[in-house]
């Protein structure tokens, strides 16, 4: 096996946690059951990956192989890439989408090929009619440069692709343009949308962070308001603006709802408008250029967050529709100009 | 509380006296009337004593009445009036869980719906041959204009343009609209997931598809006298709205020429394929290769 092989296969199992090694190893299926149940996995990390490579040479492992081996390892850790989301659309009175996965997959390699010298492009079919795509840019003289790589989830039949940061910006034209070609799309534009959460990414635009629906059949009772529970709770304490207690609760909920939020890290809103005071004379309200500030709401889960602003009484409900916008709009990057 | 506020007890002290002093002038008044006095006194007793025999029939009515019922309930049997209220109580039960299970099986019309707070929320569920198979959701809100708060529908279907064209229009057509997408796409998943669970075995290769199931690829064995080949079929469905492939393609893999015999076979199965269902299709097949069977032995 070539030395820049090897050490590849060495450093992407190595990043792989002790614990999820065994199930790692087995969702990349290179290795059989009978040649993992010979290896020793209780000894230390080091001589446990000198195993694994030693074990992959000798079944004449590919720098591809490698590829797969890096895609299972970032299918499991998604959320160490933060992802980009991408729109395309289709011309107009373009015929029925007839997509051939096999079509795609060639296509798509076949145009990064033809542009660039050394590209090399790995496919991992993922569930929901989804394909990893892995691109390992090289340059006119050097190899594929295989620890940044970009990763592209796009979603056959569907106008998404979601895309991890791509270190070379140079090159995001011709990823786009790959990928609008091959999935038989005309455009393809950069929604202002990003976050480590993939999935919350995609049940964002496609619309499925909501799936509660009244019907005749549904066996679960309606949910008990959490504020009347608390009401109730002691007879000894007297709550003096319950009833305002209770319209916060129900404008919470009509804008929330009763399912949990997409997960989203931040929200980022760049402001270029006319500073508006109420002191007449303020330096600042003289000045007849937009000022220009940006501010970052962060969180570890920052609709839940927003969601528990006004019945803690933090803020007042309705919450702004620039705050509670995020989802449906599919942004969280936001450019606030004067009308 | 008239002591609360200094400026409003004065006013409310001499007031008060100005009343008392009002008073004391009527009574003067009266006094100096005897007569007319003495007559309003004297309506206003009769008055008391009517409204007095009045209140005490009223009472003795309500005495004898209560007697009366007393004793109708002590004359029959106490278990008897139980279970009557008891069969009332499940009576009522059953004609609401009736009315419950009517509104179920709404879902079994295809379309049905539940008003919400705001609008409606839409189910479709589709169905193939006779199968019931996935339910959808769209929940709308009624008001101008019309617009879907949240939904189940897949995000390959073209929900979009389907609502550009009807939803403000005709509400009507849009939900017929929906549904015969629906229904197509069920069907022609129904047809893939079929060929692939029960006729694996005729397949030499996985089949491909793709989310809308408007592509099909598959290579398939066929066996005639002894022979065995390998077919390659491309099914498209170019209609979304039709469970039926609209463009069929079989081709020979190997690079040597079909036996003319084997030429017919390849065009009658393209003939099969464009007019039964995929499924459909390799159960035929499958009973021929029993006849087959049958005739050797």
């Amino acid at each position: 096996m070539d030395e820049t092989v090897a050490e590849f296969f060495k450093r992407t199992i190595l990043k792989i946690p002790m614990t999820e090694m065994m199930t790692i190893l087995k969702a990349w299926d290179f290795l059989s059951e009978k040649q993992l149940q010979n290896v020793n996995f209780q000894q230390r990390k080091e001589s446990l990956v000198q195993d694994l490579v030693l074990l992959c040479e000798k079944k004449r492992a590919s720098v591809h192989d490698a590829a797969l081996l890096d895609i299972v390892y970032t299918q499991f850790h998604r959320h160490r890439k933060v992802w980009d989301v991408f729109q395309m659309s289709k011309g107009p009175g373009e015929d029925i989408d007839l997509f051939d996965m096999e079509q795609f997959k060639s296509s798509f390699k076949k145009i990064l090929q033809r542009a660039l010298k050394n590209v090399m492009v790995s496919f991992r079919d993922a569930e929901e009619n989804a394909v990893w795509i892995r691109i390992a840019w090289g340059t006119q003289y050097r190899k594929p440069n295989q620890y940044k790589p970009v990763y592209v989830v796009y979603y056959s039949q569907t106008p998404y692709a979601f895309t991890s940061s791509c270190p070379l910006r140079s090159n995001i034209p011709l990823l786009g343009q790959a990928l609008t070609v091959a999935s038989n799309h005309h455009k393809i534009v950069k929604m202002d949308l990003r976050s480590r959460y993939l999935d919350s990414l995609k049940a964002i635009v496609f619309k499925q962070y909501n799936q509660t629906f009244e019907t005749y059949n549904s066996t679960t009772p309606l949910q008990e308001k959490s504020l009347e529970l608390d009401i109730h709770m002691d007879s000894r304490i007297i709550h003096e603006n319950r009833i305002e207690k209770e319209r916060v609760q129900r404008v919470t909920q009509e804008t929330f709802g009763d399912y949990s939020q997409p997960r989203l890290e931040f929200a980022q809103y760049k402001l270029e408008t006319k500073f508006k005071s109420d002191f007449n004379g303020d330096i600042l309200a003289e000045r007849k250029e937009p000022l220009r500030c940006l501010i970052k709401f962060s969180s570890p889960h920052l609709l839940e967050a927003l969601k528990s602003l006004a019945p803690a009484g933090i803020a007042d409900a309705p919450l702004s529709p620039l705050l509670t916008c995020i989802p449906n709009k599919g942004m969280n990057y936001f450019k606030i100009k004067d009308k | 509380m008239e002591w609360a506020n200094d400026g409003k007890s004065k006013g409310g002290v001499l007031a008060h006296l100005e009343r008392l002093e009002i008073q004391v002038n009527r009574s003067h008044k009266n006094l100096e009337d005897p007569q007319r006095a003495q007559a309003v006194e004297h309506a206003l007793r009769t008055k008391i004593h009517k409204l007095r025999c009045l209140r005490d029939e009223l009472r003795s009515k309500v005495k004898r009445r209560q007697a009366r019922v007393r004793a109708s309930i002590a004359n029959e049997e106490p278990d008897q009036t139980q279970e009557i209220s008891e069969q009332e109580v499940a009576e009522r039960r059953r004609r609401q869980e009736n009315v419950k299970a009517i509104l179920q099986a709404y879902r079994f019309t295809g379309l049905s719906g539940k008003l919400t707070s705001r609008g409606v929320c839409v189910c479709i569920s589709t169905a193939f041959e006779g199968n019931l198979l996935d339910s959808y959701f769209i929940d709308l809100v009624l008001q101008k204009p019309l617009w879907i708060h949240h939904h189940s529908i897949p995000i390959f279907i073209p929900l979009e343009e389907i609502s550009a064209k009807y939803l403000q229009t005709n509400i009507q057509r849009f939900l017929f609209c929906l549904c015969e997408y629906l229904n197509a796409y069920a069907g022609r998943k129904y047809q893939a997931d079929r060929l692939q669970s029960d006729f694996a075995a005729y397949l030499a290769r996985p089949l491909q598809r793709n989310p809308l199931c408007n592509l099909l690829s598959f290579t398939y064995k066929v066996k005639l006298r002894g022979q065995l080949f390998l077919f390659c079929a491309r099914l498209l469905y170019k209609d979304l709205t039709t469970t039926l492939p609209t463009d069929v393609t079989i081709t020979y893999p190997e690079t040597d020429a079909l036996p003319p015999s084997w030429e017919e076979q390849r065009a009658s199965h393209e003939n099969l394929f464009f007019t039964k269902p995929l499924h459909q299709v390799f159960t035929s097949f499958a009973r021929k290769g029993e006849k087959l069977d049958v005739t050797r032995v």
